[in-house]
């Protein structure tokens, strides 16, 4: 547990020192803002339900950036070795790096929140609706920050990690276009595969386990691959 | 203390260890010697346990590498080739992280990195980041890592490269100074440096061990005269 912590704090050390995290946190409060304003100025309603379309939408371009250099930094500057020869269990390397980037995401959500402050402030939303919105776009972060975990630790070369990432977000995020292809079963799949067709509930305040049973399984499913990836250092 | 058993490592088609078996008791300095790409790295990895071996087994202290390696981890202290350092972080910071995944209680880590930081003069730079450092002072902050949690079995590769010859020499003391039951392994290019600490040799050629004695019977030849470890690497080597 205290090794777990240690990692965190040495990522989010690691984000702070770098000027990513705050050109990564200029840019998304920058475009939140303005789109934030266009949302509420042409809807004239009191809900944030298209606020968390464009944030899900912009978690697709910014978490490949937070979790490219995860594991493809430490392979080619050669911490990993460092990393991998401490008595440190393989699972608590993987869950360090997933909370520290989890937490500078969370970070980024929690400074929109004053979106909701706003609204609240000129009219009537639902409190409950907005918390749920949060909840969603949350999980589906999370969900993201895992998956760009899971192809940082197969490279060592953070382009490629960002590459594939936004490859993989993109087909997933966009699947649901792919839907009047397929028929049956592929149908089925693709619109379950699809995080769009899992947020939409959450945004108008809907919470199912479908929905709960997709993000989280999905979590979980791609921290043990990570874990089995370093493990069987598959990046060589 | 270390026993490994016709350990052999490939990298694709490359043999880099060709059926490696030698055997270390506790206490003794051991240096390895080979000519570049001979396997020295290769071999360190795998009793580290940071590369599997592809057949073979190693134990340390009775334990299965591969079975077992937290346990083996938490004996070990290794310095890798290119010493392994996060830029962004000050030198004390590095040094209190390793410690904290090195098993070190949290009580005795600040007199821990204190302690390490004096024996390898970094005490001056401690709240530098480490990009900052020259290349000898980031080789001392990779020989802090590896000792500060008095490990009994020290692996270090090529330690004194890029030191200059003050540091050299005190990273010599400090190896020699280390308690009796250390076991020490150092893989080294300068070879006046393995006979100045070492006890015994491994010499290696191409993933083979071609010598394993100690150092006074390597450098006596068949009549009983002395000879300089040079002249017994290149003989070897040729
Ligand atoms: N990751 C790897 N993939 C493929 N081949 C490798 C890898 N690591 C080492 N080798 C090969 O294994 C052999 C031994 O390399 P090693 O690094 O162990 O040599 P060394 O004795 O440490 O050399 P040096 O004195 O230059 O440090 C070399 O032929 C090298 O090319
Ligand atoms: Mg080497």
């Amino acid at each position: 547990m205290n090794k777990i912590w240690a990692i965190t704090k040495k990522e989010l050390a690691s984000y702070f020192k770098s000027p990513v995290a705050y050109i990564i946190l200029i840019i998304t409060i920058a475009v939140f803002n303005m789109f934030f304003f266009i949302i509420i100025d042409s809807n004239q309603e009191a809900t944030l339900r298209d606020v968390f379309k464009v944030m899900e939408f912009l978690f697709v371009f910014i978490v490949p950036l937070l979790t490219m250099k995860t594991f493809a930094e430490e392979k080619a500057s050669g911490t990993m070795e460092f990393l991998m020869t401490t008595p440190t269990k393989n699972t608590e390397i993987v869950l360090g790096k997933y909370l520290g980037s989890l937490i500078f995401f969370t970070l980024i959500i929690a400074l929109t929140s004053m979106y909701y402050f706003i609204i609240e402030f000129f009219g009537t939303p639902d409190r409950a609706t907005a918390l749920v919105g949060y909840l969603g776009v949350w999980l589906e972060g999370a969900m993201f920050i895992a998956i760009g975990l899971l192809i940082s630790s197969l490279t060592r070369s953070q382009i490629v990690a960002a590459i594939c990432s936004y490859t993989v977000l993109f087909l997933l995020y966009f699947s649901m276009s792919f839907i009047q292809y397929t028929q049956g079963a592929a149908e089925a799949v693709v619109r379950y595969v699809s995080t769009l067709s899992h947020a939409e509930n959450f945004a108008v305040g809907l919470i199912t386990t479908a929905d709960l049973t997709y993000y989280l399984s999905s979590i979980l499913f791609c921290l043990i691959l990570t874990r089995i990836s370093i493990e069987n250092r598959l990046w060589r | 203390m270390i026993r490994t058993e016709r350990l052999t490592k490939y990298f694709g088609s490359t043999q880099a260890l060709k059926s490696v078996s030698f055997e270390i008791q506790k206490g003794e300095i051991v240096g390895f010697l080979g000519r570049n790409g001979a396997g020295k790295t290769t071999l360190m990895r795998v009793l580290t346990s940071y590369l599997p071996a592809s057949s073979g087994t190693v134990m340390i202290d009775g334990i299965d590498v591969l079975k077992h390696s937290l346990a083996v981890r938490q004996k070990i202290g290794y310095l890798p080739e290119n010493p392994p350092l996060y830029p962004n972080m000050t030198v004390r910071d590095y040094i209190r992280f390793a410690a904290q995944l090195k098993d070190v209680p949290a009580k005795r880590i600040c007199a821990q990195v204190d302690k390490v930081l004096n024996e390898c003069y970094l005490r001056n730079v401690a709240r530098k980041p480490i990009s900052t450092l020259s290349k000898g002072y980031q080789q001392r902050v990779g020989i802090a890592q590896a000792i500060v949690n008095d490990p009994q079995i020290l692996i270090l590769d090529e330690p004194t490269n890029g030191l200059d010859p003050v540091q050299i020499q005190r990273i010599r003391e400090l190896i020699k100074n280390l308690e009796e039951e250390r076991t020490v392994i150092i893989s080294t290019h300068i070879l006046s440096e393995i006979e100045q600490i070492a006890q015994r040799v491994l010499i290696i050629k191409d993933g083979e061990i071609v010598a394993d004695d100690t150092l006074n019977n390597l450098l006596c030849d068949d009549q009983g005269w002395r000879q300089s470890l040079e002249e017994v690497f290149l003989r070897l080597n040729q």
